[in-house]
Parts: C-alpha cells; sequence; structure tokens
C-alpha cells in the first residue's frame, strides 16, 4: 500500500474574470498514495471542486507538475490524458448528473461503452453491480423515478463499473438526508476497505471522519492535514 | 455503441415532440421535393443512352439565318444525304422521311387504320444506327427492295392482331388505297426511354410510288423539310470539325441566286443524340409528349435545394438553440470517458436518424407530389423509377450530404461544451451563436420573401398578358376547322351557308387561322421606291371579305378585301411603316413586290398582337384566297355569336357541330377551338412557372415559419422568468407581446430588405422575355413584405401570447 498514486508539484491553477486574474489553486503539494481515503475540507470557493476537476482531469492546472501514476498529465497531449482517466477514474456528483433519457441500466453501462467492452461482458458487468447495490429490480426506471439516495447510488454504480483506481466524489452527500448520507458514506468506506482510492469534497466534518486523511483548503491553498 | 446511441436518440426525438415534428416536417418537404425532381432530372437524361456507340450517333440539322431572323429546321435538304454518303467520316448514313399514310388496310381482315403515326421512308442503314432486335425477318438486306415494310411489334398487334410475328413475314399492307407493301419485318420495339419512337419503317425506294416521288427524283438544294431527317454515325476516329467544313463547303457550294440576294445562308449543323431530348430549336419526333426543357429542370432542381437548405436550416437553427438543454448530458458523458469524436458520432447518428425518418415519410409523399405536378412530371414517370440503382446510391449520398449538412454544426457546438462549467451550471450560450441563428433566421426568410414576389410578380405578368387587348374581337368566336387535307372550297362554303341558318350566329367569316395563332404563313415582299428598295418579312392573314368585320380589325384608309381571288392586300400599321410611308393614306395603291408579281396594298388596318405577347409585332397583310384553284388556304369557318346567345352557348355548339356533320359525311375530324381559350394556351408555360412558384412560395413559408416558431418557443420559454417579473411590475398583455415580437420582426424586415432587390432583379430578367409586359409595381413589394410580416406575426403570436398569459406566480415559483 506504499505505491504513489499521484502527486502534485507546485499546482496552481488561475483563470481570467474580466481584467483580474484570479488564483483558485496555489501552489498545491500533494502525494496520495492507493488505497487512501481522502477529505477535502473548507468553505465555499475554497477550492476543492477544482482540486477535484483538475485531479480528475476535467480541468487542468495552470501551472505545476500533476503526476499520475509515475505519468505526467501537464504535458500529456488530450487523447492520452483521456483515456488515463477513462481507465483509472470514477466520478461521482452531488447531483448525481445521471443521463435523464437513459434508464438505471443504460446509465451504468455508458462508461463501458466509452471504453469498448464487447456486448456479453458489459451484460455481466452491469448486472453484478446491481446485485452488488441491490438495485436489480429498479434497473428499468429513468433517473426521475428514484429517490435522491437511489439516484447516488446508481450514480456510485456508474463509477465504479469501469473498476477505477480512484474515485472523485465531489459532495456526494450534499443532496441527500442524513439516513442516506450515512449510507453512501457506509458505502465509501466499504469500497475503500476494498482497495478503491477516493477523494471526497465535503463541508460536513461527519463526512470527512470517514477518510482516513483531511485536507483543508482556504482560498486555494492548502491550509492543514 | 450504434444502438446505445440511436436508442437515446429516439428517446430525445419523443421527449422533443414539437422540435422534432418541425425537424421533420421541414426535411421532409425538403427532400420530397428532392426526390421527385431528382426523379425528373434522371427520367430525361437517360433518353436514348442505351444505344450502342450513341455518343457517335448524331442527327444532321439546318441552321438558317437571314436579316429577318435565324431559323432551326431538324430536317436537312434532300441532297445532302447523296452528298455525304462516301466521306470517310462517317460509318453509316441514314436519311429517313416521315410521312404519316392517310389510312392503311389490312385486307385479309378488313382491318383499316386511319392516319397511322410514326410511320418513315428508309433504308437497312437505320437498323444499322439503331439495333433493333428482330422477332421475325432477315436483317440482312432488310427494306433494300420496293413495297418491303418492316414493323415494330406493338404496330404489328394492331395491324394483325392476334399473329405471332413469324406469320405476319410476306402479308400485305395496302397504304392510301393504292399501294401494296409486304411486310418483311417484325422487329421488337426499344424497351427502354427513347424518342425514336417509329413504329412503322416502309423501304426506301417505296417512296417513289407515293406523291413524293417528285421531291425525290430532283432533289433540290434549296428546299428543306422538316420531315427529311438524316441520321449519321461517325466513325470512331472522326474529325468533327473537318465533317462541320465539309458541310459549310457544301452549303456554299449550292447556295442559290435567291438566297445571295436576300441574304439567307444554311448551315449544316451535327446535333448529338443526348441533345435531341433537351432541343426545343428541333424538337422531337412525338410532338404530344412535350420536351424534356433544361432550364425548366434547372429551376426545379434550384427550388428542390433551396427547400432542402431551409429544412437544414431549421435543423442547425433548433438545435442549436436546444443545446443548453442537452449541456447537462453532454458534460456527463465527458466525464464519463466519452471523446469529442464520440459525441459528434452521437449527434450526427442522431441527425441521421431524423433524416431518414423523414426519407421514408418523403417516398409516401413522392408518389402523391408526382400527382400533384402532373404537368410537370413527365408522362412515363413512374414511382418505378425509384428501384434503379443509381437513384438507390443518389438517395443515400442525398441523405448522407443532408445529414452531414444539418447535423455538423450543432455537433460541432453542442460537443465543445466543457464539461465542468456545464455541470456546474456555468453555462453561457455565446453571443455568436445566438448571432448564427439570426443569420439562418434571415436567410430562410428571404428565400420566401423571394418567391412571395416573383409569385405576385408573375402573377400579375400572366393577369396583364391575359387582360391585355388583343386589338381584334377575341370573346364569343369560335372557329371550326375542315377536314385536314381539304384541299377544295365548294363544301366549305355550303357548310357556311348551312350555319347561316342557326339564329344565334352573328357572323361568319371563311378563313385561314384567326389573328392571334401559333401557326404562320409568310413570304418576303420588297418595295421599290423612286430610289430605294425595302425588303421585309410578310406574314399573312387569310380572310374573305367578311374577316375584318367579324374580328373587328380596325381599318385606317383604303378598304377591305372586295373579293376572295383578286390580288390585293391590307397591310397592317406595322408593315406600313417598315415599307416607309408616313400615313396609312399614303400606301393607299402603291404595289409591293411578292415573288415577281406587283400587288397592290388597297387598305391598312390597325396593328393587333399576332401571336403571345412575348413576341413583337411584325409585319402582316389580309389577303384573300388566291391559289383556290390548287389548294384552298381558308381552313377553317370563323363564326361570332350573338352578344345575347351566352346561354344556349351548348346549344349553339351542338347545332353546328352537327351541320358539319351533314357537310363533311365520310370524315370524322370535326375540330372546334375557341379563340380565347387558343389565347390562353399562349401562357401554358407562364402558368406552370406561376403554379410551381406558388407552391414553392407555401412551402418555403410553411418552412420558413415552422423555424421561426421553434426558435420563438425556445427564446420565450428562457423568458419565462422575465416575464413572470415584467407582469408583476405591471407590464401589460400587449407591452410583453411586443417585446417578445419585436427582435423576431426585426429579422423579418432585414429579410425583406435583403430579397426585395434579388427579386427584383430574377423578375426584371424574366420579363426580358416578353415584348410587352406589366410594369414592377412598388405596391407589389408593399403587399409581399406585409403579407411576410403578417404569416411571421401569426406565428411568432401563438407562442408569444400564450407566454404572457401565463400566471406570473407559476413562472416565478419555479426558480
Amino acid at each position: 500500500m506504499t505505491n504513489t498514486l499521484l502527486s502534485l508539484n507546485e499546482a496552481t491553477r488561475t483563470v481570467n474574470s474580466g481584467s483580474n486574474k484570479v488564483t483558485l489553486l496555489d501552489n498545491i503539494d500533494l502525494q496520495v498514495k492507493e488505497g487512501e481515503f481522502i477529505s477535502l475540507m473548507g468553505p465555499s470557493g475554497s477550492g476543492k471542486s477544482t482540486l477535484l476537476n483538475c485531479i480528475g482531469m476535467l480541468d487542468s492546472f495552470t501551472d505545476g507538475g500533476y503526476t499520475f501514476l509515475g505519468e505526467p498529465v501537464h504535458s500529456m497531449k488530450e487523447k492520452n490524458r483521456s483515456k488515463l482517466y477513462k481507465e483509472y477514474i470514477g466520478f461521482v456528483f452531488q447531483a448525481y448528473h445521471l443521463i435523464d433519457e437513459l434508464n438505471v441500466w443504460e446509465n451504468i453501462e455508458t462508461p463501458l461503452l466509452y471504453k469498448n467492452v464487447k456486448s456479453s461482458e458489459r451484460k455481466a458487468m452491469v448486472a453484478d453491480m446491481l446485485d452488488r447495490f441491490n438495485i436489480v429490480g429498479k434497473k428499468d426506471l429513468f433517473p426521475q423515478q428514484l429517490s435522491g439516495g437511489q439516484q447516488q447510488l446508481v450514480g456510485i454504480a456508474r463509477a465504479l463499473i469501469g473498476q477505477p483506481k480512484l474515485i472523485l466524489a465531489d459532495e456526494p452527500t450534499g443532496n441527500l438526508n442524513s439516513k442516506q448520507s450515512t449510507e453512501i458514506m457506509e458505502l465509501f468506506s466499504q469500497l475503500n476497505k476494498e482497495g478503491v482510492t477516493i477523494i471526497q469534497a465535503t463541508h460536513s466534518e461527519k463526512n470527512a471522519s470517514y477518510g482516513s486523511r483531511i485536507i483543508n483548503l482556504l482560498d486555494g491553498k492548502i491550509v492543514s492535514e | 455503441m450504434i444502438k446505445n446511441y440511436f436508442k437515446i436518440a429516439w428517446r430525445n426525438i419523443m421527449k422533443h415532440k414539437v422540435f422534432s415534428l418541425i425537424n421533420v416536417i421541414g426535411l421532409t418537404i425538403g427532400l420530397s421535393a428532392s426526390f421527385v425532381i431528382g426523379l425528373m432530372i434522371y427520367y430525361d437524361y437517360t433518353f436514348d443512352t442505351f444505344h450502342k456507340d450513341g455518343d457517335r450517333i448524331y442527327r444532321v440539322v439546318t441552321d438558317f439565318h437571314s436579316p429577318q431572323g435565324n431559323f432551326n429546321n431538324p430536317g436537312v435538304t434532300l441532297a445532302l444525304e447523296e452528298a455525304i454518303k462516301e466521306n470517310s467520316n462517317f460509318d453509316v448514313v441514314s436519311g429517313f422521311y416521315q410521312e404519316r399514310p392517310a389510312k392503311v388496310e389490312n385486307k385479309a381482315i378488313d382491318k383499316v387504320v386511319k392516319w397511322p403515326n410514326f410511320v418513315i421512308f428508309t433504308d437497312a442503314n437505320y437498323f444499322k444506327i439503331f439495333d433493333y432486335k428482330f422477332l421475325a425477318g432477315d436483317k440482312t438486306n432488310i427494306l433494300s427492295q420496293p413495297n418491303n415494310v418492316v414493323l415494330t411489334e406493338k404496330r404489328a398487334a394492331e395491324y394483325f392482331p392476334n399473329t405471332a410475328p413469324n406469320e405476319i413475314i410476306g402479308k400485305t399492307l395496302v397504304y392510301n388505297d393504292s399501294l401494296n407493301v409486304t411486310v418483311t419485318g417484325v422487329v421488337e420495339n426499344f424497351k427502354e426511354r427513347t424518342d425514336f419512337v417509329f413504329e412503322e419503317f416502309i423501304s426506301h425506294p417505296t417512296v417513289l410510288q407515293t406523291r413524293l416521288r417528285e421531291d425525290f427524283l430532283n432533289k433540290e438544294w434549296a428546299n428543306t423539310n422538316s420531315s427529311a431527317q438524316l441520321l449519321v454515325k461517325v466513325s470512331s476516329s472522326a474529325d468533327l470539325v473537318a465533317i462541320q467544313n465539309r458541310f459549310d463547303a457544301l452549303a456554299k457550294e449550292h447556295e442559290d441566286e435567291d438566297s445571295k440576294k436576300y441574304g439567307l445562308t444554311q448551315k449544316f449543323v451535327l446535333q448529338p443524340l443526348s441533345d435531341i431530348h433537351f432541343n426545343e430549336a428541333y424538337g422531337i419526333y412525338d410532338w404530344s409528349k412535350g420536351q424534356a426543357s433544361r432550364s425548366l429542370l434547372t429551376n426545379l432542381a434550384l427550388v428542390a435545394l433551396f427547400l432542402l437548405l431551409l429544412g437544414c436550416i431549421n435543423f442547425i437553427n433548433l438545435n442549436t438553440a436546444q443545446a443548453s438543454q442537452r449541456a447537462k448530458e453532454i458534460g456527463i458523458r465527458k466525464t464519463l470517458g466519452s471523446s469529442r469524436k464520440q459525441l459528434i458520432g452521437q449527434f450526427m447518428g442522431e441527425t441521421f436518424l431524423l433524416v431518414v425518418i423523414s426519407a421514408l415519410l418523403s417516398f409516401l409523399l413522392s408518389r402523391w407530389l408526382i400527382n400533384v405536378f402532373s404537368d410537370f412530371v413527365p408522362e412515363g414517370l413512374s414511382f418505378d423509377l425509384f428501384k434503379a440503382p443509381i437513384i438507390i446510391i443518389g438517395i443515400a449520398v442525398l441523405l448522407l450530404v443532408v445529414t452531414f449538412l444539418s447535423g455538423f454544426y450543432p455537433a460541432m457546438v453542442l460537443s465543445k461544451f466543457n464539461a465542468v462549467s456545464v455541470l456546474k451550471n456555468h453555462l453561457t450560450v455565446g453571443d455568436k451563436k445566438v448571432k448564427l441563428r439570426k443569420f439562418l433566421t434571415v436567410f430562410q426568410f428571404s428565400i420566401a420573401q423571394i418567391f412571395i414576389i416573383g409569385t405576385l410578380l408573375v402573377g400579375k405578368q400572366i393577369n396583364f398578358l391575359l387582360n391585355k387587348d388583343m386589338g381584334f374581337k377575341t370573346d364569343a368566336v369560335v372557329s371550326v376547322y375542315n377536314p385536314r387535307g381539304e384541299g377544295e372550297i365548294s363544301k366549305k362554303e355550303i357548310y357556311a351557308e348551312k350555319l347561316k341558318a342557326i339564329p344565334a350566329i352573328k357572323d361568319i367569316s371563311l378563313g385561314g387561322h384567326a389573328p392571334a395563332s401559333m401557326s404562320s404563313n409568310s413570304s418576303s415582299i420588297s418595295y421599290v421606291d423612286d430610289n430605294n428598295e425595302v425588303n421585309t418579312d410578310l406574314q399573312f392573314l387569310f380572310g374573305d371579305a367578311n374577316y375584318a368585320n367579324l374580328f373587328q380589325l380596325e381599318i385606317l384608309a383604303g378598304r377591305g378585301i372586295r373579293n376572295d381571288s383578286v390580288k390585293e392586300l391590307v397591310i397592317n400599321e406595322t408593315c406600313r411603316k417598315k415599307l416607309g410611308f408616313t400615313s396609312p393614306e399614303e400606301a393607299i395603291g402603291k404595289t409591293v413586290l411578292m415573288s415577281d408579281e406587283n400587288i397592290p396594298i388597297v387598305g391598312v388596318m390597325s396593328d393587333f398582337h399576332q401571336r403571345s405577347l412575348r413576341s413583337d409585332i411584325k409585319p402582316m397583310a389580309w389577303r384573300g384566297d388566291w391559289y383556290r384553284a390548287r389548294f384552298s388556304q381558308f381552313q377553317a369557318v370563323h363564326v361570332s355569336f350573338q352578344n345575347n346567345a351566352e346561354g344556349n352557348l351548348k346549344e349553339t355548339l351542338s347545332k353546328i357541330e352537327s351541320a358539319y356533320k351533314t357537310v363533311y359525311t365520310d370524315v370524322d375530324d370535326y375540330r372546334v377551338e375557341f379563340l380565347d381559350e387558343n389565347i390562353e394556351k399562349f401562357y401554358n408555360r407562364e402558368k406552370r412557372i406561376s403554379k410551381l412558384l406558388n407552391w414553392a412560395t407555401g412551402l418555403s413559408i410553411l418552412i420558413s415559419c415552422l423555424g421561426l416558431l421553434g426558435l420563438v418557443i425556445y427564446t420565450t420559454n428562457r423568458r419565462v422568468k422575465e416575464i413572470g417579473v415584467r407582469k408583476v411590475l405591471g407590464a401589460s398583455l400587449l407591452q410583453i407581446n411586443t417585446l417578445l415580437c419585436k427582435e423576431f420582426l426585426v429579422l423579418v424586415a432585414v429579410a425583406f430588405i435583403i430579397a426585395s432587390p434579388i427579386a427584383w432583379y430574377g423578375i426584371d430578367s424574366w420579363l426580358q422575355d416578353f415584348a410587352f409586359k406589366t410594369s414592377i409595381s412598388f405596391w407589389v413589394f408593399l403587399i409581399s413584405g406585409s403579407a411576410m410580416i403578417f404569416f411571421a406575426l401569426l406565428v411568432i403570436s401563438v407562442k408569444t401570447l400564450q407566454a404572457a398569459n401565463a400566471n406570473p406566480v407559476n413562472s416565478l415559483r419555479s426558480e
């Protein structure tokens, strides 16, 4: 459990807002080892989501180094980067972000389509996942027909289907009530025990405590670990 | 993956039913028009393409140039065939002569066929140029002897019903009561589309036993008859320039004195086989078919293209406008690992699905459209043509092109969204895209506007043509033509006498054609003044003394014709001016030289339109029936009705017909023409254009308005909150509606400004074909602009009124 999954070296992200240059992330240094469960904490606008997006390669750092599994992401081409995150990273969102036009089965199946998994294999994998999350009975329902907790379960199932090494969760329980929150956090810790690295952003002390490591952000800087 | 795309595409289509419907309607209209018009183009361009070495087959035609103008004749002088026969540039030279026998008899079964069409005199060379399949008879030595005939299968079945081709060989047919001809071959009719529709091939030497004997014995270079046709097949190494030089030399060599004097030259020209179907200057053999027109096909293709473009534009507009609704899905797919290429693929797939749905609908529609456009669609065109491989490939390509045109840009826009901003609801639709949509909407409405202005102005011109005073009486006049080939005057006079007994008839006149007709008879005349000579072409109007009275032609000076057989002329004003007389009175008593005879001018009549208003008024003279003894030029009895006879017109007409039957007992060739209907027929082409424009206008307005509706629905939905707030602040229904309509009406107005000059230019150049034209009035533009704004306002208001009427509480609560 000592392999380094990713490391950030003076990673910075600035954007231009009008004529002002705004620094969203300021010289972040961070090492994440495989099997860690990290909670990012901080007030709104402190840069939690931005950091997650950048780690997830949806955004990119404007300065500094980012190495993922020994590969320098900052100097990679878009195509290779996409290949990398397709392979190793899964996302879970606060607003679930399921595709409204697809039912549960199809939502979970979608990442596999982009990884060009064969049809028979896909079926087995999705069935497996539905089984594991106890949502077999809901496989034909559409997102609007599910409760928030159920939608987030589907969201997590979808993130896991590609067997990622890293799950990035941006306030995964932000829209859920406390009972559902607890269930989801229990699930995360279970997954972590199975070897999945998780980085979550959260406001809640309680949720943060599920993590093995808590990082506090303020104004784009790491203020304490 | 593909299955997944189609699934989501289908669900999206169903979710946005209104938008999908607008897209499908737009594309269906465009595609249907393209299908039908594509079929027509395919149909017309596949005539006579099946002949072996078709690119080496030509028809030799004659172009005449003279100071009066140029004339084209599809025939050539009979003498030309002899002169080029030995030329090594030609593999085969085959002349044939079209001649319609009055009747053909199969005496064995007493079968008589009158006026069979598509009969030619020709020789074996014809069958060397065109490869007919012989069902019976020997192809070698065919038609070398006199009194032989080859029939097509179809014609053979008519003369010899229920007889096998082999049994027909050796049987005899009697032509025009006197000519005994033996059938020596039966050929299969061409299965493919062809303009060579001949059914009966009589051996060339037989022509010497007919009325044409003299023409063929003394082949004159100066004599050109359109029935005398000449086909050639040039050798594969032929030098076309050398052939033309040879033709020119022959024409020069045989130029006669008269031609030199009057500046008349003839030029022999090779007309490619592929040109025959289209070239109206030379015509085709089956007149009833109506000739294909390249310009009509081009115009139709343009209409189809515009309709298709309008459909594509709707698609682009609606899809980019809707983009934000799809944004979330795009963002999620991107985070799940979709590449931009895959997203583009997905959206193109969706577009393709819509296009395919539209295409299927279009197939159904085409069937119906072929009927609606029967004026344009050639008779033989059927739905089965869709089975032709090239059509299928063409349609596949068309569908892909349409998919690309309409789908590519929206796909690019949609797939460009940044996943992070989309998922965080930071999406802003850029100004640029709004501008593009505005541009496209303006484009659509410009096209619709051009069509509206065009329709109104073409309609105005047609109205002008039909209502313009022709200069003579056109209503309540009918002309009854005597049987074809009747050269005697006596029966016509008896008939006219009988008609006088009908009380509803006001006036009767024996004559040639009515003052305005499609046919003309002319000759060149000259007038020698003290010091100079004027030559002109003069058209003739044949009529008895009552002709001017019946048609109410105005005599300006002198008098009308007094007697049918006295050689005298009544000229029109144009002729009077051409000959250089300063006043009508001055012309009276002068003589003009016509075929070496001095003919006196006894009267001058006012000008009237002799043809459609496309052409100018030409020099014309009214004359009698001078050569009655040989062949009477009076081919018709013109009748005008009493003013109060309108009511029982039908009864009068049946009386006229029964009188005809009592005079012409042995023939069945009753032809009656109404003068006003005939004049209307001059403008059939204009009416067809008008009909086409009406459709194009209606459809382009429909598509454009649908597109506008889509945009309005989208924009209004986005502004629901604003509308709610404004209402709460006290805005009235009208104020809100004005606010919402304003930005769209500006687009329509801009379209009007762009469309007006283009439409003006187009109509102005169309009107150049007419010698007499209506004015391009300002009010037409005003009306069409108002009409467009009216339509747009109607469409916009449907949605904006609904939005403005909505209870603000609902729209504000949802936020």
